[in-house]
């Protein structure tokens, strides 16, 4: 049935294959042994010396690996934006905030009160007696530092050799099953610096009197 | 000794040139072959320059693997196998190159046998420049196809041999042929226009 079918073709073409066969012949150069020879005599062999290179795997995974090596030293040496999370920065960056703004109230109320511009002196002793606890005080128990304030000591009491529970403690602690992470170390609370104090009240003080003044020209204003 | 070795058939003078290392095997085949080869890679790579090449390399690397040659396959499909494959090496390297030439231009590579198709009848039945057209229309026919059309309509080859050749099943150079064939019609329509 094929036969047929490439017979049927190939009567359909004989005219053609019939010129295709009358192409004329094209022959080699003269020269052509001549030179064939010349170049096997002096060894000239060009391209075909080299036969096809076997395959060889080092070769052909060694431009993979590379790449490989060099995505995964990419992602291990790339400089992160993002700030690592330090603790032990954060908490004292809130201890210096916190003292700064509690002792910036307590140092204008004390500096009101000896200037006696308060305007209600019961006012002013209640104030007082509020005020300076919390500037004194910071609250630290609110700060959550990476080791826990039941087995922190005292820096002082622990040079003198004052702390001598350490180790049945760490047994209660572990016994007890407390959460809290278990670090042994100590924290040094900053006081405020004298100068920062010093601007603060100033700022404050010019507030007050600003106040005052426009207190007093409002009563000005109100007598007949 | 170089009478009797004239009268030698292929397969015994490259035995001859395997065994013996004797030159004189090697001359008569290359004498032998020199020119059906010419044809056919002329017809395949339609360049005369790069045909004397791909023929010159073809009698090289015979001559270095000549121990590759195995006596159960004939000489000439051998022979016939090194430079198909290297005229196909070279077509792949003109094809890169014409991808990668900054001034690519299809219309200055390929034949233009469209501009042939205005002559006159008369023209035509002209012998040279009938030829010249087939020529040309057989450059554009595709390589597959060329190679396979060229080792049966112009080298008068078997289908057999052009299997063993080109390492496809009988079936598949058949139908190739006539693929080719009909590609190559198509495109001298105006010549075999019945």
């Amino acid at each position: 049935m094929n036969n047929k079918i490439y017979n049927e073709e190939e009567q359909k073409q004989t005219g053609m294959i019939r010129d295709l066969k009358k192409l004329p012949k094209i022959k080699a150069p003269e020269n052509f042994e001549f030179n064939l020879m010349t170049r096997i005599n002096n060894k000239n062999f060009g391209n075909a010396e080299h036969g096809r290179e076997k395959f060889n795997w080092l070769k052909f995974l060694a431009p993979s690996a590379a790449v490989v090596t060099a995505v995964i030293l990419f992602f291990i040496f790339l400089p992160s934006n993002e700030q690592i999370d330090n603790s032990f920065t954060g908490a004292q960056k809130m201890i210096d905030s916190q003292s700064i703004t509690g002792n910036s109230n307590a140092a204008g109320n004390e500096l009101m009160y000896k200037q006696g511009n308060m305007p209600d002196a019961a006012a002013s002793k209640n104030s007082q007696i509020e005020t300076r606890p919390k500037a004194v005080t910071p609250p630290l128990n609110s700060l959550r530092l990476p080791f826990g304030y039941s087995r922190s000591v005292s820096l002082d009491d622990y040079i003198r050799g004052g702390n001598n529970s350490g180790d049945m403690q760490r047994g209660n602690v572990v016994n007890s099953g407390d959460s809290e992470t278990p670090f042994d170390g100590f924290f040094v609370v900053e006081k405020p610096d004298q100068n920062t104090l010093k601007k603060e009240r100033a700022r404050i003080d010019s507030l007050k009197n600003a106040k005052n003044v426009a207190d007093s020209l409002k009563k000005i204003q109100k007598l007949p | 000794m170089n009478k009797t070795l004239t009268e030698l058939k292929d397969e015994e003078l490259i035995k001859e040139f395997q065994d013996s290392n004797t030159i004189e095997a090697y001359e008569i085949l290359v004498k032998r072959y020199k020119d059906p080869l010419m044809n056919f890679v002329y017809r395949f790579v339609g360049d005369r320059d790069a045909c004397t090449d791909i023929v010159q390399e073809t009698m090289i690397k015979f001559y270095l693997n000549k121990d590759s040659y195995r006596s159960f396959a004939k000489f000439s499909t051998w022979i016939y196998t090194i430079a198909g494959n290297l005229a196909k090496n070279e077509l792949k390297r003109r094809k890169r190159r014409t991808i990668f030439s900054i001034s690519n231009n299809d219309d200055e590579k390929t034949p233009q046998i469209e501009d042939k198709m205005f002559h006159s009848p008369e023209k035509i039945a002209d012998g040279e420049i009938r030829n010249e057209i087939i020529e040309k229309a057989l450059l554009k026919v595709k390589p597959v196809y060329r190679e396979v059309v060229i080792l049966r309509d112009i080298q008068d080859l078997s289908y057999e041999e052009i299997s063993e050749i080109t390492g496809l099943a009988t079936g598949t150079v058949k139908s190739r042929i006539n693929r080719g064939r009909a590609q190559l019609q198509k495109l001298l329509k105006h010549i075999y226009n019945d």
